[in-house]
């Protein structure tokens, strides 16, 4: 049996085996068994045949051979003449597809010639043009491959295959018409691109652009599987590059574009505003100059008068493009096209503010930005009107709204001409800049504006800051005099005036100085910073107060990089005088807050920055000298654990950049503080120490998180944590020094253990005198030191939690002290401002799945057993897990869970867990709405009763404003027909919070009514 | 919903200078002129605070002070809603302003009535939408204020051609409850209200 025999036997029954015979054939001819006359010949019989499918078949037998055959077996005499064979049987009206495939893998073993190109492009269009006529998608798309292929890669041939015969082009236009199918026409555009962007088109234009615009706008949605992965956007584009091909087209081009965006949808509306953008980028500016005027009317009616403000916002890049090209090519264009902007603009302004003042601000500042002419000469044409409308104007809002239009401009120039720090778009050239003209009239407007105009005039003020504010930015355009005058007046702003309303003008003004200290630090350190601390005064003892606004403005200029520094100096410099001369404590708190405000802004600055150490002898040292001091250098502000605990977290954000060798020093002098008095004698290792010394413990604290945990600690771990341990059971100690000394504990564990001592971290305190563990002992104290351990053991995920943590769970059954060890938990992984990566903390990264995979499971078990008056125990414990848990993890169990949250909404008295529990619900909702979906009826009715007021429960407003909000997502989240029995009863109940006491509660009530309102009124519509 | 506009270029107001409730509480607890910046370096949940104390003495203490309903309440639940013809609100449109909402007592003290009056201006005096815009006004404060609050929602005299006749409709229950009847203006009436704050 031949193998064409075999291949047409095996084709119906096994594609792949009929594959393995061409690959058999090929293989075969390759090695010189079969010769490719004998192999010719043997089909000869089946091309002939009455079967049109036999003949499609044979032509496919010999393509996939073709395909198989290794390069340079066949000869070029072999090739050719196969390829004349081939070219023969496309008259035969079957099997089209496998010849163009055919075809392709001859060119793929062998370069054709020029002659031989035209030979086959031609003989394609007079046997099988038009190609619509073959009505498989498969037998189109291999011709057009190989036409794109031709194209591809025998451009010159085509070409002169076109120069030299007339009918040519309009033949091969033809060729494609009506093809309809997306993978066909991906191809078509692309074949089609070739003579619009490279061949003389001539006459055909016309008929080669309505070629690809007859398929505007491409409505073309692909099924939900397709497997080939064209979308319409893919489409789309493409068919945007062949318009925007050619100059040659904007005849045809612009009217057709402009005459479909009449149309009523808005994704026609879409592509045609995109079309138009691209085909002017390309189109150059020759022809854009004559069609300029004629888009500007068209695409200014999107902007002015906005439908839809995705298809505003692509009207203006329309309108930017245009610039773009016409400041390519000469002037004339350019201004005849930009004269009736300015001119429709400044009609706008007449009546400003209005919407359409608001469209013009868009669309100058869209156009203005284009290019340094654009930019000149739109400020030429639009400043002096607008300048002369602002004087004549009687109604502020009427400046403001022409003022706004003054900043959206000076925006487009920085874009153009750059600011302070890099140069624009037009590179250096801010000499050309036209705004110069422009200067000192705009400066005066803007700053009498700012200064004179009342404060109820809030917008006007806010418009003419950012007017001064773009104007000090400009590169190159104001004097550092004028910039100086700016700030001054920024800071009159700032510091003098009286605070109105939502403080808008104050707070822009704050943040206009950092923005000019980010362009001319210097300028600003020379003018603003003496006039600040002219302000601030050594001391307060005269009782003026007027001190804190000045601060704040000026801690915030720290986060400007290039005055970080001298902000801190300063500062620095203030807080030693104000202690010197006694001030007040409130002062010193003040000037504290304001260090650490600037050091936190700084923290970028100090991370990179291991000179740092100058900060750590100005200001640690001195700040560690004072807290322990107890002579005059230590002031009385310093007697109080809050003032202490700002001085430690100073000290802490400056000593925890540095390495761990030189934290030594520190580490060394932990609890001394270089008071030169013995460990020894000071806690937490001495119980009987001075009773002052305890209030050190705060900074020790920040100091000990500040450590990495390579450093030496002062003594023994053991004894540290023995010592702490012993150190918080006092009960005399302030609530703010035991927290901070547990703290410590909980620092010590997860810092300095290594791991396999961390497993048995607390053996000692579970053995000891202490007995941490025995139920009989238990009491508050002795709990909080258990959570503390705990806490710095969870964050390292130790396996040993495994064994304490079930030890901890029994006590919630604990008849005296089982509620106080249910509200430990929430200690456990709440976010905690001490144990941070930050404070080289050793923080797993699944800590917190460990724990709740750990807790929770047996939490929901233990709750089922647990006896009626113990059950809140186990409610109050899970809600202060859950409360620092990423919802993520808690999804898992969260069916196990439900009844138990919706039970403690039930508790009296515990509003944190109620809290939590609305906040676990109200993510249940969010993320995984079909588990609360039995529960509807239950949920509902909880948290119906959570949100009003009543005299048995005095349910406080945050819970009561949550529970609103829960319920306000129950119709957002649920199925229609699940919430609309509930529809009724929600609203009249909430008809009772609508009149809560409390704006909040009463706010988020009015929300959760609307929204059940609707419940019916969309039944009503199905 | 396509409407021929009336007003195609209102005249509009800036966000800042809408009336707004100053955050008292702030301005009352910072005698000190300052803004309140170096409130957050320290965390709400910082270590100071113990655990064990706080659910003891969680019940705010403030609950007690009452926040009436007064004329900026009032405004913020309509000044948000939109304008029939363009995607502005109201409040930017200046067709309610917070001087023309009044609150009035119960009149006697027996009642414990108290009327909200809003009287609206149309951005053109002939503009035919002052009705839907009305009635928009109207469901909102029904639907948002308690029941011991009557609603009375009128044109402000002068601003509009046939502002007693629109007060007519506005005034007249029966014809109010009408118009929510008629499903194309409750669609009108949705699109308004569903950019309620």
């Amino acid at each position: 049996m031949s193998d064409i025999q075999q291949y047409l036997l095996d084709y119906d029954r096994n594609k792949k085996e009929a594959s393995a015979t061409a690959q058999r054939s090929a293989t075969r001819l390759k090695d010189g068994d079969l010769k490719l006359l004998k192999l010719v010949e043997e089909l000869g019989e089946y091309f002939n045949s009455e079967d049109g499918v036999t003949r499609s078949r044979t032509m496919g037998y010999l393509a996939e051979v073709l395909a198989l055959i290794p390069p340079k077996v066949l000869s070029l005499q072999q090739r050719n003449l196969l390829c004349d064979f081939i070219l023969a049987r496309t008259d035969d009206g079957e099997g089209i597809g496998n010849c163009a495939k055919a075809l392709t893998a001859l060119e793929e073993r062998g370069k054709w010639d020029s002659e031989r190109v035209q030979k086959i492009m031609e003989t394609l269009l007079a046997n099988t043009n038009p190609l619509r006529q073959f009505k498989q998608q498969s037998e189109r798309y291999p011709v057009l491959r190989l036409v794109d292929m031709l194209m591809a890669k025998y451009r010159d041939a085509l070409r002169t295959l076109h120069d030299s015969t007339p009918d040519f082009l309009s033949r091969f236009i033809a060729y494609f018409d009506g093809e309809k199918d997306p993978r066909n026409l991906m191809v078509v555009f692309s074949i089609l691109k070739v003579p619009m962007a490279e061949w003389n088109i001539g006459a055909d234009a016309q008929d080669l652009f309505d070629a690809v615009f007859n398929y505007f706008p491409i409505t073309f949605r692909p099924p939900p599987d397709d497997p080939y992965g064209i979308t319409a956007q893919d489409l789309k584009d493409r068919l945007r590059e062949c318009i925007a091909s050619t100059s040659d087209f904007a005849p045809y081009a612009f009217p057709a574009l402009l005459d479909k965006l009449d149309s009523t949808s808005m994704n026609t509306k879409r592509d045609v505003l995109q079309t138009i953008t691209s085909a002017v980028a390309e189109y150059g500016p020759h022809t854009i100059s004559l069609y300029s005027i004629t888009l500007w009317d068209a695409l200014k009616f999107e902007i002015l008068n906005v439908q839809e403000e995705d298809l505003a916002e692509e009207a203006l890049s329309g309108l930017a493009a245009i610039a773009k090209t016409l400041s390519q090519g000469t002037p004339g264009p350019l201004n005849a096209y930009l004269r009736p902007i300015f001119k429709e603009c400044n009609e706008h302004l007449e009546d400003a503010p209005t919407k359409q003042s608001q469209a013009a601000a868009r669309i100058l500042h869209r156009i203005a930005n284009v290019s340094p002419d654009v930019t000149n000469i739109l400020l030429a044409g639009i400043l002096p009107t607008l300048f002369t409308l602002f004087q004549s104007a009687d109604a502020m809002a009427k400046r403001r709204g022409l003022l706004e239009v003054f900043v959206q401009l000076i925006k487009a120039n920085i874009g153009v001409y750059g600011d302070w720090r890099s140069p624009g778009i037009a590179g250096e050239q801010s000499a050309n800049n036209a705004l110069a003209q422009f200067r000192d009239q705009a400066l005066e407007v803007t700053m009498s504006g700012l200064e004179d105009a009342p404060v109820e005039q809030v917008s006007f003020r806010v418009v003419c800051l950012d007017g001064l504010l773009q104007l000090s930015k400009a590169r190159g355009l104001l004097t550092d005099e004028h910039i100086g005058k700016i700030i001054q007046l920024f800071y009159a702003v700032v510091v003098h005036e009286q605070s109105y309303g939502k403080d808008d003008v104050k707070n822009g003004a704050i943040n206009g100085l950092v923005e000019i200290a980010h362009q001319k630090p210097q300028v600003v350190i020379e003018k603003a910073f003496p006039a600040f601390m002219a302000q601030l005064p050594d001391t307060d003892l005269d009782g003026s107060s007027g001190y804190f606004s000045v601060l704040e403005a000026f801690a915030k200029l720290a986060s400007e990089d290039k005055v970080f520094d001298t902000v801190i100096l300063r500062l620095k410099n203030k807080f030693s005088s104000a202690v010197n001369q006694n001030a007040s404590s409130s002062y010193i708190i003040a000037l504290l807050s304001a260090i650490l405000y600037a050091l936190t802004k700084g923290a970028n600055k100090l991370e990179q920055n291991h000179e740092s150490s100058n900060h750590y002898q100005d200001i640690v040292l001195p700040l560690l000298q004072r807290t322990s001091s107890t002579d005059s250098s230590h002031p009385k502000a310093f007697d109080d654990e809050t003032t202490l605990d700002l001085v430690g977290r100073i000290c802490n954000i400056i000593v925890r950049s540095h390495s761990a060798e030189q934290q030594q020093a520190v580490a060394a002098e932990l609890y001394t503080l270089f008071r030169g008095t013995a460990q020894d004698e000071l806690p937490p290792f001495n119980l009987n120490a001075n009773p002052e010394t305890n209030r050190t413990m705060v900074v020790s604290t920040q100091l000990l998180a500040s450590l990495h945990k390579e450093t030496r600690l002062p003594c023994e771990i053991e004894l540290l944590v023995s010592s702490l341990a012993n150190y918080t059971q006092q009960p005399h100690l302030s609530a703010p020094v035991r927290s901070a000394s547990l703290r410590q504990i909980s620092l010590v564990i997860n810092k300095y253990y290594s791991t396999s001592a961390l497993k048995t971290c607390m053996e000692p305190l579970i053995n000891g005198p202490l007995e941490l563990f025995n139920a009989d002992k238990l009491d508050p104290p002795r709990i909080r030191v258990i959570f503390a351990c705990l806490k710095g053991i969870s964050l390292r995920s130790s396996p040993s939690l495994s064994i304490l943590y079930p030890h901890v769970l029994s006590f919630l059954s604990h008849p005296k002290y089982g509620t106080t060890i249910a509200h430990g938990f929430s200690t456990l992984l709440q976010p905690d401002d001490l144990l941070t990566k930050q404070n080289h903390c050793q923080i797993s990264g699944l800590h917190k799945q460990k724990s709740f995979a750990l807790l929770v499971p047996n939490i929901t078990r233990l709750f089922r057993e647990a006896p009626a008056d113990m059950k809140p125990n186990y409610l109050i414990a899970l809600s202060g897990i859950l409360n620092g848990m990423p919802f993520d993890i808690v999804m898992e169990e969260v069916d196990q869970l439900i009844l138990l949250l919706l039970q403690s909404l039930d508790l009296k008295g515990e509003d944190l867990v109620k809290e939590a529990a609305i906040a676990t619900l109200t993510s249940t909702l969010v993320e995984k709405p079909a588990v609360v979906e039995e529960h509807v009826g239950s949920l509902v009715t909880r948290l119906l009763a959570n949100s009003v007021i009543n005299k048995e429960t005095r349910t406080p407003p945050k819970v009561r404003a949550a529970a609103l909000r829960c319920l306000t997502l129950v119709p957002d989240k649920l199925k229609l027909e699940v919430v609309l029995p509930y529809r009724r009863q929600v609203c009249k109940k909430l008809t009772a919070a609508l009149d809560d006491r409390k704006r909040e509660v009463r706010s988020a009530a009015v929300k959760a009514r609307a929204r059940w309102l609707e419940v019916d009124e969309a039944g009503d519509d199905e | 919903m396509d409407l021929d506009k009336q007003n195609a270029n209102p005249t509009i107001l800036n966000p800042s200078d809408l009336p707004s409730r100053r955050r008292e509480t702030q301005v009352k607890r910072r005698d000190d002129g300052g803004t309140g910046l170096f409130d957050d370096l320290i965390p709400p949940y910082n270590y100071l605070n113990d655990p064990f104390d706080q659910a003891i003495s969680s019940s705010d203490s403030d609950d007690d002070a009452v926040e009436q309903i007064d004329e900026q309440e009032v405004y913020d639940l309509i000044s948000s809603i939109s304008d029939p013809e363009h995607p502005l609100s109201l409040g930017s449109l200046a067709v309610v302003n917070l001087p023309d909402i009044h609150i009035q007592p119960p009149t006697s003290p027996h009642s414990c009535i108290s009327t909200v009056v809003v009287e609206i201006t149309p951005t053109i005096t002939h503009c035919s939408l002052a009705t839907v815009i009305g009635l928009g006004v109207r469901v909102r404060l029904e639907q948002a204020l308690p029941p011991r609050f009557r609603v009375d929602v009128r044109i402000k005299k002068g601003t509009h051609s046939t502002d007693e006749a629109v007060n007519k409709q506005l005034g007249d229950k029966e014809r109010v409850a009408a118009a929510l009847e008629n499903g194309t203006l409750m669609g009108v009436l949705r699109k308004m209200l569903s950019t309620c704050e």
